[in-house]
């Protein structure tokens, strides 16, 4: 079974974040690039059913980044898996959902894949969108928050969280699957993982080689982004060390009630 | 886009908050688009929903109560929204941003070829244009953007950043025919863990325990009499989930769920920018905590540094008696 798993580049989630006020865009020049941490958690439901399945398995990495970021991918391979393909290409800067998601489907397509296993979040301040309209460009059926999956003769069966509880959900393949992060914890690369990843294979698609044309980059996109700034700053708060309890509960009500909300 | 159209998320004949938020909104959006404003409402229970729509000034409330909305994972939701996109024309959808609002929407992206802003809590409709603005990463960030003309726009909606207003004089209730159709995803079962408490997205008071709690029970014992006299809700920091004190369903923060009461009160959790995500575009924020230095102190506006365990009860005491 041929698992692919889409991989985003971001900033260091611990590392601070600002934008570049002419681009609108994150400033990634000093700040570690990394894979986005909801992605590992789609990386690790990929490795676990390869490990259960067994037989000629296998697990590709999918990303569109920068080329420059191409070795930032290597944690992906030194935790398991089998090969990497990257879309990159400078016409993609500025994508928005729908030209991120059909640039994406349209590499997808052509690399090809049982089940597609996406991250449920990003970490840059996306929009959760680009999973299901992906499955719509890919004409698969899209299996979101799953914290479970087992497959066998080709129907998947997993269970989904719901903001009321969960679900259990069954479906045939191909099918693309975003995980929840109870799926399980990310595994740490070990040493051989590391020392193998860096001859595994990195192939490189341009926006030439999926035929995605002028639908890519800002002009491809539906929306426009007007401006990404700071708001206004919430003003500094109040920090009181009442001498007993009670005092610290008299003093809470007491600013309750004169904010009116007792 | 000429027209509105509002989506209404309902289980067994219940909506949220956010629906009739959403359809005061639409309405303004609609009158500046020069367009028409309709809700769409799908499933068992949709006609009882529908009549509660009625007073919301909309032009129409479409209805079909389809089994299959029910008994299949999204894709008939998507099918029927398709449908009357189609047959309204032209049209900005609006769309919850909740769990399963976000997947619509997605969803919707490429079926309509649309541009999508989300998690919206402004809309500005002028020239037949339409500017959106979405806070990220927890309102550390703002962004505005414009859906580019074409046929069709989507955003997603903050529950709770919208007034709600009755108004209008009453909308037509028209009732379409489910149509029969094949779906992938077929739901097996559909197990609710919340205990019919009131939803955290629309509680006016939050209350949420983390770490600091050290376990389950005073979830129950200490923070739910402070929520009860509040008539707000609990809710938990990644930690106190993590830890399975609490269900995942309570856990508020990035990788959970999104509040903006006009009140919430963190009680022993440190605010880790995860935690603070979901809740800094709340109205007022109060911390109770005992170390003075905790993150949670720098979006708090009122920080009281102490022992929960013991501020907790006596401020329930108190919030009970002034509230007789």
């Amino acid at each position: 079974m041929k698992i692919v798993v889409t991989v985003k580049l971001v900033p260091d989630p611990n590392g601070e974040k600002k934008i570049d006020p002419a681009t609108k865009r994150w400033v990634r020049t000093g700040v570690e690039t990394v894979i986005n941490p909801y992605d590992e958690y789609a990386l690790e439901a990929a490795l676990q059913l390869k490990e259960r399945i067994g037989g000629d398995s296998t697990v590709t990495v999918f990303c569109m980044s920068p080329e420059s970021l191409k070795e930032s991918l290597r944690k992906a391979l030194a935790m398991g898996a089998d090969g990497a393909v990257m879309l990159s290409d400078s016409s993609l800067e500025g994508s928005d959902v729908w030209a991120s998601a059909h640039a994406m489907s349209l590499a997808l397509k052509r690399i090809g894949f049982d089940i597609l296993i996406v991250g449920g979040l990003t970490d840059d301040g996306s929009t959760g969108a680009v999973p299901g309209a992906l499955a719509e460009f890919l004409g698969v059926p899209c299996l979101t928050n799953v914290r479970k999956i087992d497959v066998a003769d080709g129907k998947v069966r997993v269970e989904r969280e719901t903001d009321s509880g969960y679900q259990e959900v069954t479906g045939a393949l191909p099918m693309l699957v975003t995980t929840a992060l109870t799926i399980g914890e990310p595994r740490y690369p070990s040493l051989k993982g590391i020392m193998g990843a860096k001859k595994k294979p990195i192939e490189m698609l341009s926006v030439a080689d999926i035929g995605a044309a002028d639908a890519v980059g800002s002009t491809g996109s539906k929306t426009e982004l007007l401006s990404f700034a700071p708001p206004p700053a919430r003003g500094a708060g109040q920090i009181v060390t009442p001498e007993d309890p009670a005092a610290g509960a008299a003093a809470i009500l007491a600013f309750l009630k004169d904010k009116k909300l007792v | 886009m000429k027209n509105v159209i509002v989506y209404v998320e309902q289980k067994k004949g219940a909506t949220r908050k956010v629906t009739f938020e959403m359809l005061t909104e639409a309405r303004k959006i609609a009158d500046a688009l020069g367009g028409r404003a309709v809700a769409v409402v799908l499933g068992a229970g949709a006609a009882q929903v529908a009549e509660q729509l009625k007073n919301y000034p909309v032009d129409a409330v479409q209805v079909v109560e389809d089994p299959a909305v029910d008994t299949f994972l999204l894709d008939p939701i998507v099918h029927y929204l398709e449908v009357a996109a189609k047959n309204v024309g032209p049209s900005l959808l609006l769309i919850p941003n909740t769990l399963s609002g976000r997947d619509l929407a997605g969803r919707l992206v490429a079926r309509l070829n649309a541009g999508i802003a989300a998690d919206v809590t402004e809309i500005a409709a002028t020239n037949g244009r339409v500017e959106c603005v979405s806070p990220k990463l927890g309102g550390a960030l703002v962004t505005h953007c414009v859906l580019r003309a074409g046929d069709y726009g989507i955003a997603t909606i903050r529950p709770g950043a919208f007034n709600a207003a009755p108004g209008g004089s009453g909308a037509a209730i028209e009732r379409h025919d489910a149509q029969s159709a094949q779906y992938p995803l077929a739901i097996e079962r559909d197990v609710e863990e919340g205990s019919g408490e009131m939803a955290l997205e629309e509680a006016p008071v939050v209350i949420a325990g983390g770490r600091g709690m050290g376990g389950a029970e005073p979830f129950t014992t200490m923070l739910k009499p402070l929520a009860d006299a509040f008539g707000g809700a609990v809710g938990a920091s990644r930690a106190a989930a993590d830890a399975g004190w609490v269900s995942y369903s309570l856990q508020i923060g990035q990788t959970g769920k999104t509040v903006s009461p006009p009140l919430y009160i963190a009680v022993g959790i440190s605010g880790a920018i995860q935690h603070k995500v979901g809740m800094r575009a709340s109205g007022t924020i109060v911390a109770i905590n005992k170390d003075a230095s905790a993150p949670i102190a720098e979006v708090a506006d009122l920080t009281v540094v102490g022992d929960a365990f013991a501020i907790v009860p006596e401020l329930t005491k108190l919030v009970t008696a002034a509230k007789q």
